[in-house]
């Protein structure tokens, strides 16, 4: 089982601050979507569990351990859910004896309760995670409409359990609560906070927080899951930060990930409702757009791959050189722009990761979900602005553009793509002549000679900056002066840019880029003799290709015949 | 990845398959450090099966380059895949080292 992740407080029992003879059991995962934290609560009176998780092993873990803990000193147990998600819950389904009978009564909030009831797989995620459940009881509905304001009411439940609970429809904060006394000993308080579903909630025992998925409900991939409001997600945040800024919290629970002391829990707060302003109006991450979200996250993690690569060869290619010239301090400088073993590392879970799923379950939402988070990462480990200094500006920046164009597409909005009137020819040529210049001249160069940092930073980028196209014939052919389609700019500008990098890097030495008006569409096609024999599989390349031409206001066609690879890009001609 | 060793008139052949990653690429290194322990030193890395190479795996070859660059040795990679191919152009790789379309035509040539 995959219980902890080295954290010293995770699978020991501790005491709960705030609240004698309480002890906690945390069960601290690395995050994912497959399974959620668990904590086990023990009091005189009752044994609490709060979310059981996603996977059986881990609800069996915790089974093990609340059977311990009732051999010990029997008393009732109570399972809370956070929310009726089911990376929150499945695992104790594998437990029929735990999961239907009355020993336990669960304790969800009453939209959350009714849909487990009616066994609903749309709210409880379980169409999206293909994570089937059986309709399940709950014997306690948290926030139930029928439970009048400001009064006590006694509970009783099968399996011997008494509790009082009492609502305060404006509770601290003017968050929703609801205080439950299981006896004698420290009660918990259940704030109302919903946002990241309807039916979310917060836990308070001592000063103690259990936040369930509130600290990533505005995550790209996690807004606009099915139940997702930007509204009450905004006051939910906001609401929790004035209820630990008033003080009485020392650590915050997540439903995922590491313990958080308050202070920091404060400031990840004021973060996510930051974030959480600008998401709105983002598109539901529904099943549909979660496969439509996975197939783009393939093409575009094997296209990142390939760039990073180029780009963290050219630096090694560049150190080389330098070596060679005897400007080892040059060097030096030039291999630590990117973190190479990092990235790989980075890929290569991607791809295992790819891989377990092809071959596994192939859940869409766990591969958008994980390719957020390599992509969130790959974000951070690379200097855009000192990297264009040496290497091709246009490989950084089509690298950039794609980590964003996903980071938008997970988040719900439609990557940009602005289609306009422009006159191809003059384009293709500008790309062309970019491609076939090396970014200083000669002269510039030489001018250079006399002043040692403008000298190096020359030599860097001569070196790391070969001209695409400066041992290619490159012709363009254009039919006309002028042809006007409706494009946008910067994804053609991409797209043709890949195409001839795709054709000069896999052999080419001669590229024909042709333009032509066919009644009411502008044509470009752009073809190379390659030195590979036709390929049998379309590679993923090509399908990648596809998709920026699409973002680019075309379609593409790719042909090979006869040693010569054609693609053919059409938009509407103005 | 699996690596094959063959000797073919004093040239050392090493047949490449799989994908050269983070896990793979110290296989490699070790494969290429023992031939040129037993002077070996006209290598040509036969890459007709090696569908991917990462970062990790450019430095292998670059560190091979550097040890192979003395009068009579000979390094060379041939019958590139054309993914893997347009990543050695692009990096600049294919000016450091030869590339040969086959075996025959690196042989015909050393």
């Amino acid at each position: 089982m995959p219980p902890g992740d080295g954290q010293p407080d995770s699978l020991t029992w501790q005491p709960v601050p705030g609240a004698p003879g309480a002890a906690l059991y945390p069960l601290i995962r690395k995050i994912d979507a497959i399974s959620s934290n668990s904590y086990i609560l023990s009091t005189p009176d009752v044994i609490i569990l709060i979310d059981p998780g996603g996977l059986p092993e881990q609800a069996e873990h915790l089974v093990r351990v609340i059977g311990t803990c009732r051999a010990e000193n029997d008393r009732p147990l109570f399972v809370f859910l956070t929310h009726a998600h089911t990376d929150h819950f499945v695992g104790i389904q594998a437990d029929p004896a735990f999961a239907h009978s009355d020993t336990a009564v669960f304790a969800v909030q009453q939209g959350g309760a009714c849909a487990l009831e009616s066994g609903d797989t749309t709210v409880t995620l379980s169409d999206l995670m293909q994570a089937p459940f059986f309709p399940m009881k709950v014997g306690l509905h948290l926030f139930s409409q029928e439970r009048p304001d400001l009064c006590s009411e006694d509970m009783s439940f099968p399996n011997g359990a008494r509790i009082t609970i009492t609502r305060d429809q404006t509770g601290p904060a003017g968050l929703p609560c609801e205080r439950i006394e299981f006896g004698q000993g420290p009660a918990l308080v259940i704030y109302y906070t919903p946002g990241h579903s309807p039916d979310s909630i917060c836990l308070q025992i001592g000063e103690l927080l259990f936040t369930g998925d509130l600290l990533f409900a505005a995550s790209p991939g996690i807004a606009g899951l099915t139940g997702w409001s930007q509204e009450t997600l905004i006051h939910s945040l906001g609401a929790v930060e004035t209820l630990i800024a008033k003080g009485g919290i020392r650590l915050v629970y997540s439903g995922h990930g590491r313990v958080i002391p308050a202070a920091d829990a404060l400031r990840m707060l004021s973060a996510v409702r930051a974030d959480a302003r600008g998401l709105a109006n983002i598109a539901e991450m529904e099943p549909n757009r979660a496969a439509r979200t996975a197939a783009f996250a393939g093409d575009c993690m094997e296209q990142v791959n390939e760039l990073f690569t180029i780009m963290s060869g050219r630096l090694q290619y560049v150190s080389f050189i330098l070596d060679e010239l005897g400007e080892s301090g040059i060097a030096d400088q030039s291999s630590t722009l990117i973190r190479g073993d990092m990235i790989d590392e980075l890929l290569e879970a991607f791809h295992n990761f790819a891989e377990e799923q092809r071959h596994g379950q192939d859940i869409p939402i766990h591969l958008v979900l994980k390719a957020g988070q390599v992509i969130a990462k790959l974000e951070r480990t690379f200097n855009r602005a000192e990297l264009t200094t040496i290497i091709d500006p246009s490989l950084v920046r089509r690298a950039g553009r794609l980590l964003s164009d996903y980071t938008t597409m997970l988040r719900g909005f439609t990557p940009p793509s602005e289609c306009s009137d422009c006159d191809l020819i003059p384009l293709i040529e500008a790309v062309v002549t970019g491609l076939s210049v090396p970014p200083f001249s000669d002269e510039e160069v030489l001018s250079s000679a006399d002043d040692d940092t403008a000298f190096s930073r020359i030599l860097l980028a001569r070196i790391g900056t070969p001209p695409l196209l400066a041992d290619v014939e490159a012709t363009v052919l254009a039919e006309g002066d002028s042809l006007h389609a409706c494009i946008d700019r910067e994804h053609f500008t991409d797209l043709l840019t890949y195409i001839l990098e795709d054709l000069v890097g896999t052999g080419a030495d001669k590229v024909e880029i042709r333009t032509r008006q066919t009644g009411r569409n502008a044509v470009v096609t752009v073809a190379g003799n390659v030195l590979s024999p036709a390929t049998l599989h379309e590679r993923r390349t090509w399908r990648f290709l596809r998709g920026l031409a699409e973002r680019a206001g075309g379609t593409l066609a790719v042909h090979e015949h006869d040693g010569i690879q054609r693609f053919e890009f059409t938009a509407i001609a103005v | 990845m699996d690596i094959k060793a063959a000797n073919r008139n004093g040239n050392t052949i090493l047949s490449v398959n799989g994908r050269i990653d983070t896990l793979t690429a110290p296989e490699l290194e070790q494969a290429i450090n023992m031939e040129i322990g037993r002077e070996n030193k006209k290598i040509l890395l036969d890459f007709s099966g090696v569908s991917y190479i990462s970062s990790g795996g450019l430095r292998v070859l670059l560190a091979t380059a550097k040890k192979l660059k003395n009068p009579g040795d000979k390094f060379g990679i041939c019958s590139l895949q054309p993914d893997v191919l347009k990543v050695f152009r692009l990096a600049g790789f294919t000016s450091i080292f030869s590339i040969y379309q086959s075996e025959g035509e690196a042989l015909a040539t050393w």
